[in-house]
């Protein structure tokens, strides 16, 4: 009896592990079906058509749980003053814009079952997000085929965009840029030669680790240990004391503010750390990476890939946020400015190829969207003028470089200190 | 049937006697295999002394942790044989309470005052974490697992996941989804430098707080009168009945001591490791379960030896091994897979009544 008990807990160990596993998002393919582009249908099938009084409809994809839950609440609700901003000025055609939050949690899986309710939802017109790359790889292959264009304000993994997908969009930039940044600022600013990378196993963080390293190769520099630990992990002392044994200079970390502060807190019980300087990226450019960091935060580096700001908007946005959220935008994470440009930019498109037809119904073409989205040209934003190309970056900045000193981010290099 | 019933059984017993053979030669074979992995390996890398005691250190830290909620599991499954799933939770409901009381603390300067101070304060917070999670452990068996005591074995069980989800969100709506962060007060911060080797005082005390519980434990099942009366439960309930046993209260008695060890561990690691979530007792669960099959479910002893071999064999195991450290959930959840295969009652043995076995 035992025995047969034990077996029957193995399988429900193993069932409760492939839910915990869910998390591990699925293999950042490239959605392989071509879209069927040419000979707009005749039926209104390809069109959204919004009766007279009706909403245009914005999903959006939020990472309001999982790892990183207060900047998705922060991108959340740069959305929402969006769309009370467009609304403020009239909506378009006397139509007004709702956003249609959904929780991405920051993971494949859950971005997934978002991308099948959004496609499901004939009204939806377009989608702001996923938050995360993984989550966004998620929603990724399930727009498309649904023809519902999306532009994520943060998802910055590069596979996110390419050739294969007409209907992916970002505002953030490029982790292609983030990486290459990060390594020159490392080997060449800082002339350290010596490198341990760390990743989380995320599209993300393990995204954003490789091409950190494979530019510190380039540059010369030596990668003495490529780890892996796991999103929600809290004890990393067993794979510090093992990347300590090499006695590496920096340590790179892709991926969320939590794991990133509570590494930078445990280096400094390491032997062979308590030196060691520590680099994370966008992902910790938050709140909560110096609160779990505490103390050993102090003197760590944080990247970010940060817009172009118009101050003027800016001043404007954050009062409106201030005032309609009762904290600062900049408590909660960064990213609030994109995710506001996101639906923007959304809006703009819509405003582009939508039209009134006799029965005072707002009909918008879904393929026309989803070039018109492409045609954004000098678009003035939060983050900066943007512009989007064929392959759907619409990004506009720089990658910034930050140090932490007496307990605040403090710009050392990069955009906007030339 | 061609062949007549005596051949049949015969023909299993060569077929039991063969499978045997083969899981024995299977066993000696993964044995094998491991040595040679290590000594071509990982012993090949060079690490010096110092790191291989530092790993050691972490992994008796962790050991210890999950030494006091494996002996949740133990307990409860060595009275009612069902698995309390909802244990990582009872566990995770200690952190978080630990966290608030820490900050009530911390709100008061109690955590700046003189030491005597301090020791008072941290010896109270973990105290009423215990509380708290002795508070939902009882509840639990009343609500969850008492109504189902007469049901199928895998009723309960299934009970025991719905009620670790439900506390799980509960956690969630309550307290919100963003971890909490422990700061530690700065006489536990840091720790002791021998050499090479570093102990921070958070994972000393963890180590020497959860020996001391399990002692207190061992003393009172086995030398006092209610220990007796777990026991005789645990022999055989209806006969301990018959002899003036107060089977309920031995039941809700042995989920207190459980939840009270999951508690303290609880607050501990919410100072060992500074963060609490509501997910935070999800995975050490697992791993508290994973430990206690391996010393022998249902087997005090064993849970406490168990818990710490599965804690060095997580913190030593990826450098022995020679892989990156990010398998080792890996390697704990294989070592689960091959106890099952090779000794389902554990290293040290299921101690079995004769109902039970």
């Amino acid at each position: 009896m035992p025995k047969k008990l034990a077996i029957l807990s193995l399988f429900l160990v193993a069932a409760l592990m492939l839910a915990a596993c869910a998390a591990a998002p699925p293999a950042a393919e490239a959605p392989a079906e071509e879209a069927p582009m040419e000979e707009a249908p005749a039926d209104m099938s390809g069109k959204v058509v919004i009766a007279s009084g009706g909403m245009i409809r914005i999903g959006g994809s939020f990472a309001l749980t999982g790892p990183i839950p207060d900047p998705g609440l922060n991108i959340r609700h740069g959305a929402e003053l969006a769309i009370d901003d467009l609304n403020a000025m009239g909506g378009l055609e006397g139509f007004m814009f709702e956003l249609v939050a959904e929780d991405g949690a920051c993971d494949g899986t859950q971005g997934t079952n978002v991308g099948n309710k959004f496609a499901a939802d004939e009204t939806i017109v377009a989608v702001t997000g996923g938050t995360c790359s993984g989550e966004t790889f998620g929603l990724m292959p399930i727009l498309q085929e649904a023809r519902i264009p999306f532009v994520s304000p943060s998802a910055t993994n590069p596979d996110i965009t390419s050739a294969d997908c007409d209907v992916c969009n970002r505002v953030a930039l490029s982790d292609a840029l983030q990486g290459a940044t990060d390594a020159a600022f490392i080997v060449s600013d800082l002339g350290i030669t010596s490198i341990a990378v760390v990743h989380d196993n995320s599209d993300y963080g393990k995204g954003l680790a490789e091409i950190f390293q494979s530019n510190v190769m380039d540059l010369g520099g030596e990668v003495s240990s490529f780890e892996g630990v796991q999103v929600g992990d809290t004890d990393f002392r067993a794979m510090l004391a093992k990347v300590g044994a090499d006695g590496p200079q920096v340590i790179f970390f892709g991926g969320y503010s939590t794991e990133a502060g509570l590494i930078a807190q445990q280096m400094t019980e390491t032997p062979g750390l308590e030196e060691t300087a520590f680099m994370s990226v966008d992902g910790a450019y938050t709140q909560q990476y110096l609160e779990a960091a505490g103390g050993a935060a102090e003197g760590t580096y944080i990247s970010f890939v940060a817009g172009a700001d118009s101050e003027e908007m800016n001043a404007d946005f954050d009062a409106k946020y201030m005032e309609k959220y009762g904290v600062s935008p900049d408590e909660l994470g960064p990213f609030h400015s994109q995710s506001y440009d996101s639906v923007k930019l959304i809006a703009a498109a819509i405003a582009a190829v939508a039209s009134v037809d006799d029965s005072g119904n707002l009909v918008i073409d879904r393929e026309e969207l989803i070039s018109a989205i492409r045609s954004v040209d000098a678009f003035e934003g939060l983050t900066g003028t943007i512009k989007c190309d064929g392959m759907g970056e619409c990004g506009a900045g720089g990658v910034q470089i930050f140090q932490v000193m007496d307990g605040s981010f403090n710009q050392v290099s990069g955009f906007g200190m030339e | 049937m061609t062949s007549s019933p005596v051949k049949a059984q015969a023909a299993g017993r060569d077929g039991r006697a063969s499978l045997k053979q083969f899981t024995r030669a299977l066993g000696a074979a993964i044995v094998v295999l491991v040595i040679w992995r290590v000594t071509t390996v990982g012993l090949a890398e060079g690490y010096p002394a110092s790191f291989w005691i530092s790993q050691a250190l972490n992994g008796l830290v962790l050991g210890g942790v999950y030494a006091l909620v494996a002996l949740g599991y133990t307990l409860v499954y060595g009275i009612l044989f069902m698995i309390n799933f909802a244990h990582g939770e009872v566990m995770m409901i200690g952190g978080i309470t630990g966290f608030f009381a820490l900050q009530f603390a911390q709100a008061r300067g109690w955590m700046e005052g003189p030491w005597p101070v301090v020791v008072v304060a941290l010896l109270l917070i973990m105290f009423i974490g215990m509380a708290a999670s002795v508070l939902i452990g009882v509840t639990l068996e009343r609500l969850a697992y008492r109504p189902l005591r007469q049901a199928p074995r895998l009723v309960p069980l299934i009970s025991a996941i719905g009620a670790s989800l439900f506390l799980q969100y509960s956690v969630l709506l309550i307290f919100g989804v963003s971890p909490h962060s422990y700061r530690k007060p700065a006489l536990i911060s840091g720790g002791l430098r021998l050499g090479d080797v570093f102990i921070p005082y958070t994972g000393a005390i963890i180590f020497i707080t959860s020996i001391l519980l399990m002692l207190a434990l061992y003393f009172i099942i086995q030398r006092t009168k209610l220990g007796r009366a777990m026991r005789a439960v645990a022999e055989d309930r209806s006969t301990a009945s018959l002899m003036g046993v107060d089977v309920n209260a031995v039941i809700v008695v042995t989920f207190m001591l459980g939840s009270a060890l999951a508690g303290a561990a609880g607050v501990m690691l919410g100072f060992h490791n500074t963060v609490v979530k509501f997910n935070s007792g999800f995975i050490p669960g697992l791993k508290a379960f994973t430990a206690a099959v391996l010393g022998g479910i249902g087997n005090i002893p064993g849970a406490m030896f168990g818990a710490l071999i599965l804690g060095l064999i997580e913190a030593i195991g990826p450098s022995a091994l020679g892989i990156p450290t990010e398998y080792k959930d890996v390697i704990a959840f294989t070592m689960l897979v091959l106890i099952l295969i090779f000794r389902p009652t554990g290293l040290f043995g299921e101690v079995l009544s004769e109902k039970k076995a």
